[in-house]
């Protein structure tokens, strides 16, 4: 009996260990209700086939958010690329702002109010849009999303019913680009009744399922006010990792992504005919900053010369393109020079300044090596940046070493305490360039404690910032960026290439255009 | 024994607390700033005023103990609160997430147990044999493999090369399947060594050698070793199973799995403290619990540990 | 009888064998600059991801930098560091685990509540917190490793000493007047060393393992220095171009493993012989 009674435990115990199963069991079951409902989808696919085929396209995205809220946090760039939301004004691929739900626009004389006229577009439910209720949505956005607090003071104002008012306190000649922001998006804020889940707007396609942080289905909305989507829906997989992207697209199982590594854009390129790769310059830009408070004017200048940004974007193959300054070359506001790479005039700087090459080959003054810290994080690319400018500097004789932090704005940004720091940031957000400006060279900048920004560039800047003129504003633009890079304070190193891949015959999921928050349209099409 | 449980559950409490408040130190010692985490989540620059509002409104400014205090008093009322990230419940996000790290962690727990143990058994019958050789080989190369790769040649070779499974059907059975055979691959390795050593040491007990004079069936040894085995076995299975309930990053990140260690990870490198702090809260309490039923199984498998001196 | 001195031999033969290809080990891992083809840190845009060849035994990575000098230069990292981390958590957990399973009381409360803590949190979160406060580098990495390391060697022997604590040799010896330490020292240790062993032989694959998940969180090694597991991290998005870069170092893992867990096996069974005589 006491053997029996042992056995009995022992089974129990194993019981124990499995207890959790309890409470997976319940969910088991809900799970398997989604292969039936995606093979649902695909099925109809083949099944009301006999009209015309329906087209269904089926992406990977590289975030999922919890909610469908276009106003809060960043949830606005996935309504977006998901064809759900729009805004008044959009970026078209040459960087330049067309007008989407607005008609058009006109500034007052002292530049403080702005009229807009709205296109006659009406929501998927068939609500019109009206003035009144694009108010409602920007005062809704200021209200939610702490980004865009500055906005509070601005007031906004339905002169009619398709006419639209927004009066400044200051100038803010920049008010198109900034309301192609994603979050600008206009809902049906009366008839929506969950914003997180069945948000109501305008764009070519409305939610079909969407599961939080996961996988999001849409179709096309039958009373889009801007023509027809071509496409009948799209299923947008959320796929973080890279290799499971490269490996779904090899499978058959994803028709296209956006964000390409160079692994896999290298694994594409042997294959043309399965492949449609498309490469266009983009809007992140790599740059290090030089610690100007702890670096002799020879050594910022030598690490300039030393670092061939050529060479690294031929590393990096393809996924970056060498960058001169902080924007793309072809912008007005992106007209600057930087010497070419030459590591001989760095070594003679470096000399002139007293440095002599000791036993292993590295610089040194005074019996003190010249060693220099590289700061940077993992993300962008950046330790691969790191490896490589050790192994320029090296070869010149210059020691530098790594340092890695998980959080740089945390850390090495907020304390200064590095000899270059490696930065990734958006350069661009649309056709203007103080945005950028702003965010680098400021004395109150994160950057201010490298020792580069000086009262003169902070004037130039002020002076930037309410410039109505385009051409003036690209002069000043022109004229901060190339002080910067005279002074030897930043080193602009690549601007991050959007890197697309398709199937044959996939086009218009934005892959001509170089934001990373635009997604499907009506153009969008499987061929 | 009601008694001893009735200690076991104080303790339990008191770790919960220990390992919270541990958790809420360090978190708060660590350089990162939510505020701005949460504002530069799309690589934006925002201005240090709206930073510093931001903070304001999420309580950051207020005293690492009132925060830790604040916290826990909510808590205990079960309510854990709202992530910094996308101001949704904390709660509700862990249990979805355990939804879905149970079933993998259970999956994946049953199928490593049912290979390992029959495996375990006939190689320490038949110690040094081929079958002991090969064995020996799939479960080093199981164990010292970074699961990432596993995954990896897992996909390219089921999903790519032989079509026989999808890669985009997470949360579903046919996407359990992938994940569960990368994450039980390392812990069979594991158990087959641990098992077989387990049961190796009982076979060399004199008992055996006795009984095998003695002319009992081999069948009753068998189960009498596997009897006396069964501590140690448990105690390497309940440990696992911890892990496995944190979950495994790595893997559901690969294989679109939205478990917990996803959940984690995305809450630790947006510095979402009332994500984080659910999370240990959590994966504290399966840990102390399955270490108390643990050990409940022992005095039961093995009542001398009951008397007095010899429990734990 | 015969049948047993025969095994004895074996077993003494098979354990001089691992001992010597684990000393192999360490000998190359110190030697390894004098063994290096090529400049193990070097970085050549004009050899990316190129095929064995004469020039490069196991070809080049994605920086064309040499797999076989970085795999030989990787070796000191990889094994030194996982080797010193499991023998320190071994001893610390297997005295600790000893002291609690024999004189219970206090001190098993305290030190199992103590591991239970340990157990209980999160690794990564440790890991991470770690890394932010005392900063990146191998030791830091060691040290986030070694915190919960310990554990499960203390967990391990607390449950063997009890297991083996009212063993009839054991109140013997307790009857006979040995002292607590003595005990366990001469009677509880050789009996719960050998399962310690084979754990604590499979737990170096796991450091090893894990070192490298801390160095893909950027806690552990900081390139370029050479470590396995970052190697094969590194590589592993080009395993359809270069599979070699991801082959090498993990081969190289497999086979370390390997011989350490043959090692704790021979060490085990040559143990259990002398306890049986």
């Amino acid at each position: 009996m006491k053997q029996s009674r042992k056995v009995f435990a022992l089974l129990l115990a194993l019981c124990m260990v499995f207890a959790l199963a309890a409470c997976g069991q319940t969910a088991a079951q809900a799970p398997s209700a989604a292969p039936a409902d995606s093979s649902g989808t695909q099925s109809s696919g083949t099944e009301s086939a006999a009209p015309a085929e329906p087209k269904f396209l089926k992406m990977a995205v590289n975030f999922a958010y919890p909610s469908l809220d276009a106003h809060k946090d960043y949830y606005g760039w996935y309504t977006q690329i998901y064809g759900v939301t729009e805004t008044l004004f959009r970026i078209d691929a040459d960087m330049s702002v067309q007008p989407l739900l607005a008609k058009g626009s006109s500034v007052s004389e002292d530049g403080l109010t702005w009229t807009f006229e709205l296109a006659d577009a009406c929501f998927s439910n068939g609500n019109p849009v009206t003035a009144d209720m694009v108010a409602r949505n920007f005062r809704r956005l200021v209200e939610v999303n702490g980004r865009y607090e500055d906005w509070a003071a601005f007031t906004f104002e339905a002169k009619d019913e398709k006419t639209l008012a927004i009066t400044t306190p200051d100038v803010f000649p920049t008010m198109l680009v900034a309301l192609t922001d994603p979050e600008f998006a206009v809902m049906d804020l009366d008839a929506t009744t969950d914003f997180d889940n069945a948000p109501i707007a305008t764009g070519p396609f409305v939610i079909k399922s969407f599961k939080p942080e996961g996988d999001v289905e849409v179709v096309r909305n039958d009373n889009y006010w801007n023509g027809k989507a071509k496409l009948d829906g799209a299923t947008l997989f959320y796929m973080p990792d890279a290799d499971s992207k490269l490996l779904a697209m090899q499978s058959g199982e994803i028709d296209c992504y956006t964000s390409v590594d160079a692994a896999a854009k290298a694994i594409y390129e042997t294959d043309p005919s399965s492949y449609v790769l498309t490469v266009i310059p983009g809007t992140r830009m790599q740059f290090y900053v030089i610690n100007k408070t702890r670096l002799s004017d020879s050594v910022c200048a030598a690490i300039n010369l030393t670092v061939d940004c050529e060479a690294i974007a031929e590393y990096l193959k393809g996924t970056t393109s060498a960058a001169v300054g902080p924007f793309i070359a072809s912008a007005p506001y992106g007209q600057v020079t930087k010497p070419a790479p030459d590591p001989a005039a760095a070594k003679a700087l470096l000399e002139a300044d007293g440095y002599t090459l000791n036993a292993d080959g590295y610089y040194a003054k005074g019996g003190k090596v010249l060693e220099l810290s590289i700061c940077h994080y993992k993300s962008r690319q950046l330790p691969d940046l790191a490896v490589l400018m050790q192994e320029q500097l090296k070869n010149i004789g210059v020691k530098a070493t790594l340092v890695v932090q998980e959080d740089p704005d945390a850390g090495y940004v907020a304390t200064g305490d590095y000899d270059i720091a490696l930065y990734c940031m958006i350069a661009d957000t649309g056709g203007d360039p103080y945005y950028c400006i702003d965010a680098l060279y400021r004395e109150s900048g994160k950057w201010a404690k490298a020792g580069f920004p000086t009262d003169e560039i902070e004037a130039l800047i002020n002076k930037l910032q309410f410039e109505t003129d385009i051409d003036q504003r690209a002069a000043l633009a022109n004229q901060i960026v190339q002080e910067s890079i005279d002074m030897n304070a930043f080193g602009y190193v690549g601007l991050f290439n959007k890197v697309s891949v398709a199937r044959p015959g996939v086009s218009g999921f934005s892959e001509n255009i170089p934001f990373d928050f635009y997604g499907l349209t009506a153009d969008t099409d499987i061929g | 024994m009601a008694g001893y449980i009735g200690r076991r559950l104080l303790h339990l409490v008191g770790i919960m607390i220990a390992v919270s408040f541990l958790t809420f130190l360090l978190m708060y010692l660590a350089p990162g700033d939510a505020a701005a985490k949460k504002l530069n989540a799309q690589g934006v620059a925002v201005s240090e005023e709206i930073i510093e509002k931001t903070r304001e409104s999420m309580g950051l400014n207020r005293p690492f103990l009132v925060q830790y205090g604040d916290w826990a008093l909510h808590a205990l009322q079960g309510d854990l609160g709202n992530s910094y990230k996308d101001d949704f419940p904390v709660a509700g996000k862990l249990a979805r997430g355990l939804r879905y790290t149970a079933i993998l962690a259970v999956t994946s727990l049953a199928l490593a147990f049912a290979v390992a143990l029959p495996l375990a058994i006939l190689t320490a019958l038949h110690k040094d044999s081929l079958l002991d050789d090969i064995t020996r080989l799939f479960s080093f190369a199981g164990n010292s493999l970074p699961n990432f790769l596993i995954s990896v040649l897992l996909m390219y070779f089921l999903c790519v090369k032989a079509h026989l499974l999808p890669l985009t059907a997470s949360e579903s059975v046919k996407g359990l399947v992938m994940p569960c055979l990368a994450l039980s691959i390392p812990i069979c390795g594991r158990f087959i060594r641990q098992f077989r050593a387990e049961i190796l040491e009982q076979l060399g007990r004199p008992y055996v050698s006795g009984s095998m004079l003695r002319g009992v069936k081999q069948r009753y040894i068998l189960g009498n070793v596997l009897h006396n085995s069964s501590i140690s076995i448990l105690t390497i299975v309940g440990l696992s199973i911890g892990t496995l309930l944190g979950g495994s990053v790595v893997i559901e990140t690969i294989f679109r799995w939205p478990g917990l260690g996803k959940l984690a990870m995305d809450a630790i490198t947006n510095r979402d403290y009332p994500v984080i702090q659910g999370f240990v809260l959590f994966t504290s309490t399966v840990y102390v619990v399955i270490n108390l039923l643990i050990d409940i199984c022992y005095s039961w498998v093995d009542p001398r540990l009951r008397k007095p001196g010899g429990r734990s | 009888m015969r049948k047993r001195i025969k095994t004895r031999t074996y077993l003494r033969r098979r354990l001089a064998v691992f001992l010597v290809l684990a000393g192999i080990l360490v000998v190359i891992s110190l030697i390894a600059p004098m063994l290096c083809p090529n400049d193990p840190n070097a970085t050549s845009a004009a050899a990316m991801n190129q095929a064995p060849s004469a020039q490069y035994p196991f070809g080049t990575d994605r920086y064309g930098r040499c797999v076989c000098s970085r795999v030989l230069m990787g070796a000191r990292t990889s094994i030194f560091s996982a080797v010193a981390l499991v023998g320190l958590t071994f001893l610390a957990g297997t005295v600790l685990g000893l002291l609690a399973g024999w004189y219970g009381g206090l001190i098993d409360t305290l030190v199992m509540r103590l591991a239970d803590v340990m157990l209980a949190f999160p690794q990564m979160v440790l890991a991470i917190a770690v890394a932010g406060i005392l900063g990146g580098g191998m030791g830091n990495a060691m040290l986030a490793m070694g915190i919960t390391g310990w554990t499960l060697y203390a967990r391990l022997a607390r449950a063997q000493t009890l297991a083996l604590k009212e063993e009839p040799y054991v109140h013997a010896a307790r009857l006979s007047g040995c002292s607590g330490w003595t005990i366990m020292a001469k009677t509880l240790l050789p009996n719960i060393l050998g399962p310690m062993l084979v754990t604590a032989a499979t737990q170096i694959g796991v450091m090893m393992i894990g070192i490298a998940g801390l160095s893909f969180l950027g806690i552990g090694v900081a390139e370029p220095q050479a470590e396995w597991g970052s190697m094969i991290n590194g590589s592993r998005a080009y395993l359809q171009l270069a599979p070699w870069a991801v082959i090498a170092p993990a081969v190289a893992t497999i086979i370390t493993v390997m011989i350490f867990n043959y090692l704790g096996d021979c060490v085990r069974d040559a143990l259990d012989v002398e306890v049986v005589r």
